[in-house]
């Protein structure tokens, strides 16, 4: 395999591995990745390379190595000996697809980090009651806001919360927000 | 005691709504029983539907919404991920009375939508 073709089936290995593992591509699997890129390589050989590849890309996402810490990491891997070490050529692959590929993998990590349901969508009317049906403590009428919330899980399926709130809420949910965003104006001012 | 109220929540068919009758009370005249067969056979399923739509029709109100500042520091997958979120638990008052909740996060830029939305929303409230 020429120099530019080892690369270029790494980088496409390296693509494969974070399509799999941050990016939620579970169809991209070892066996479609060797065939693809590795025809050559015995199952057993490609395991090795692909465990390897794979190993470096996670420390290298744990850590959010910049540059210069990059460097030194893929330094360190090529003066190891034996199977552990790695060529310039490999070592080049990586740092250039770190570089493409770093902000993208972090989004990644941060969304799967995140275990409650998230907020996907916000849609809201108002409308102007007539008439309430909830009996004599309700109020007489007037504007009412209508929610729907969507929210989910990653990968899984929306839900969709609607809710009705009148005027007073609104205005209390907004003393709330205005709370909420003072803090975080401290906590980022202070960061 | 079986109503045909809950017999439209529970989607009985007449066979059962009669049998569950007979059940209760052995006292049911078999002509009596028979009426409310061919009652329910044309009527239940008219009044299971109409039931559904008030489901939908009814929604929670939202009384009180509580939340948190939270920062994710870090985890398994990444040493550092310096992450601020919102946290928000909303207070809901469902047509039956009773108090549920419901909970989610938001990026800040997510919650700084959210509350553009709600001040949006508190300025039509006011024109209405």
């Amino acid at each position: 395999m020429s120099d530019i073709d080892a690369a270029k089936s790494l980088t496409g290995l390296l693509n494969g591995i974070a399509q799999k593992a941050y990016h939620n591509h579970g169809e991209v699997t070892e066996d479609l990745l060797r065939t693809e890129l590795y025809p050559v390589l015995s199952p057993e050989d490609f395991h090795a390379l692909h465990d390897k590849m794979r190993g470096l890309l996670k420390s290298i996402a744990m850590a959010d190595m910049d540059p210069g810490q990059l460097e030194a990491f893929l330094t360190a891997q090529m003066k190891r000996q034996g199977s552990g070490g790695m060529s310039e050529g490999q070592a080049s692959a990586l740092s250039r697809f770190w570089r493409s590929q770093r902000a993208r993998v972090r989004e990644s990590l941060l969304a799967q980090s995140r275990w409650e349901p998230g907020l996907r969508g916000l849609a809201w009317r108002v409308d102007l009651q007539t008439s309430s049906g909830r009996g004599p403590e309700a109020a007489p009428g007037g504007p009412v806001a209508l929610l729907e919330l969507e929210l989910g899980r990653p990968s899984q399926d929306s839900e969709y919360v609607r809710l009705e709130c009148d005027e007073a809420t609104v205005n209390q949910v907004l003393k709330k927000m205005a709370d909420i965003q003072r803090s975080i104006d401290t906590v980022v001012h202070r960061s | 005691m079986l109503t045909f109220r809950s017999a439209g929540k529970s989607n009985l068919s007449a066979g059962d709504l009669v049998s569950k009758l007979e059940e209760g009370c052995t006292k049911w005249p078999k002509a009596s029983l028979q009426v409310v067969h061919k009652l329910w056979t044309e009527q239940g399923p008219l009044v299971h539907s109409q039931q559904e739509v008030q489901a939908l029709l009814s929604i929670g109100q939202l009384v009180d919404m509580q939340w948190k500042l939270g920062m994710a520091v870090s985890s398994d997958t990444c040493r550092s991920l310096n992450s601020p979120f919102v946290s928000v638990l909303l207070k809901i008052v469902e047509p039956s009375g009773q108090i549920s909740q419901k909970s989610f996060e938001m990026t800040i830029p997510q919650f700084q939508n959210f509350h553009k939305q709600f001040k949006e929303m508190a300025a039509v409230l006011e024109t209405v």
